[in-house]
């Protein structure tokens, strides 16, 4: 028991001492350094090419995909430059950030909606009014039948 | 400004409705169609003002996404579907009526109360599934689908054959019964000359809606045109069926004759001049414009004189 409390304390002050060690390393290199950095280097980038896609534009995935992964290439290149680990926390701030400000109205069910092919529009428009037509010419026929005494 | 023109719909329609629910002596099948044609403009603008106010201006509810807007909009659209659809049973009628068994008037209204209540519900099915499965936008509220013309195609099918008939009926008056039924033809002339000036008006903003002009001052009076074709709907309906019919002009007019003479005889009474009662009494039985009724007369039981030419069409006088 007393071996074990003597041996406890030591070990405790070794973590923590690894800990603030690594967190040092961490703050100095991947702290606002890196945010700074991939702010820097990397969202300009993206914000100039997402202003020259038009706006209406940046809910359709074929259009900003291209976009979306170099911006992410470029935080993991300057992570690995700094040292740091990729992804982290950092990386994840500033995602939510950038998706705040450019997907924020885009729709749950996928990016931007569309029309379905026209051979699926076609039958939806077509079988209605083929249906309407078919309804008229059965109550016309109906009221012409019944109206048979004068 | 959209909802100005509902409430004003909504006002004119009730009144309407009140003024046929209110002279009995004015009822018969055409007018009981009129009825349910007025009831779903009635409902069609209450539901086009909640789906206005309520989701339309709240883009925080949108954002939200709940079912009840699509619950909404579906309902919107059925109302819409079933206006146009209670037009064409109208011209339905009249067709049936004037050019296939002549001017003989007990039709089973069953299949005009499926094709205007009961159909709508069909365009209005498909295209709330084919909106859920392709194109499910918040509250389903963009305009920019085609899917929309699952709802607007059966009703521009539906405002053709609409006007088809109704060509066909004038075609059948003017030639064929002009020299054998004079009086009848004019009276449903009348008849059919209102409901031929209501299909062109609600169905002219299907056509010009894709055209909007490129100049500015056409286009506010494009605008313009638009917005009141699209809102005030009601209102036309209200107005060229029930205002300015002539047998509805004649019945409000008898019955201000009699408050007026009722008063007067109350004033009168308390004046002890009795003697003026007999002669104001008598004036209410004059017979009102035989040849301007839109309804069969004979549903008026005997407030007019010679109907002569109604008995010979009765007595099987039938015509290829």
């Amino acid at each position: 028991m007393e071996l074990r409390s003597g041996a406890d304390p030591r070990r405790n002050a070794l973590l923590c001492l690894v800990l603030v060690v690594s967190h040092c390393v961490s703050v100095l290199g991947c702290g606002p350094h890196y945010q700074h950095a991939i702010e820097e280097f990397c969202l300009a980038k993206f914000k100039l090419d997402m202003h020259e896609l038009d706006q209406r534009h940046w809910c359709n995935w074929e259009d900003t995909v291209e976009l979306y992964g170099e911006l992410t290439n470029c935080t993991y290149l300057v992570a690995v430059k700094m040292g740091c680990f990729w992804p982290n926390q950092l990386v994840d701030e500033f995602f939510i950030h950038v998706h705040r400000h450019y997907f924020h109205d885009c729709s749950l069910s996928g990016r931007l909606l569309r029309d379905p092919p026209n051979r699926i529009l076609g039958p939806f428009i077509v079988v209605p009014i083929l249906v309407t037509l078919l309804m008229t010419a059965l109550v016309v026929w109906r009221s012409k039948r019944s109206e048979g005494i004068v | 400004m959209a909802i100005v023109g509902h409430a004003l719909s909504i006002a004119s329609l009730l009144i309407s409705l009140a003024i046929f629910f209110y002279f009995r002596s004015l009822s018969c099948q055409r007018i009981t169609l009129h009825k349910n044609l007025f009831c779903s403009y009635v409902l069609n603008s209450a539901l086009t003002i909640m789906y206005l106010a309520g989701v339309v201006n709240d883009p925080e509810l949108v954002r939200r996404n709940p079912v009840g807007c699509k619950v909404l909009h579906f309902f919107h659209m059925y109302m819409f579907g079933c206006t146009y659809f209670w037009m064409l049973c109208e011209g339905i009628y009249l067709h049936t009526l004037i050019v296939v068994a002549v001017f003989a008037e007990e039709q089973h209204l069953h299949w005009y109360y499926l094709l205007g209540w009961g159909f709508p519900l069909v365009p209005a099915s498909i295209h709330a599934v084919a909106r859920k499965t392709y194109f499910d936008d918040n509250c389903w509220m963009s305009a920019e689908t085609q899917l929309l013309y699952a709802i607007h195609g059966p009703i521009v099918a539906a405002l053709l054959v609409n006007l088809f008939f109704l060509l066909n009926i004038i075609r059948v008056l003017v030639t064929k019964l002009r020299d054998t039924h004079r009086a009848e033809s004019n009276m449903y002339m009348k008849a059919v000359r209102a409901t031929l000036i209501l299909v062109p008006l609600l169905g002219i903003q299907f056509v010009i809606l894709p055209w909007r002009p490129e100049n500015r001052l056409a286009g506010e009076v494009y605008e313009y045109v638009m917005h009141v074709l699209m809102h005030y709907q009601g209102l036309l309906v209200a107005t060229i069926f029930c205002f300015f019919n002539g047998e509805v002009q004649a019945a409000l007019k008898r019955q201000w004759m009699q408050y007026k003479m009722q008063w007067g005889q109350r004033r009168k009474d308390h004046c002890s001049m009795r003697s003026t009662s007999y002669t104001a009494t008598s004036i209410t039985e004059v017979p009102a414009f035989m040849y301007h009724h839109d309804c069969n007369s004979e549903h008026l039981n005997g407030r007019h004189t010679d109907d002569s030419e109604l008995v010979a069409l009765k007595t099987g006088e039938t015509y290829a």
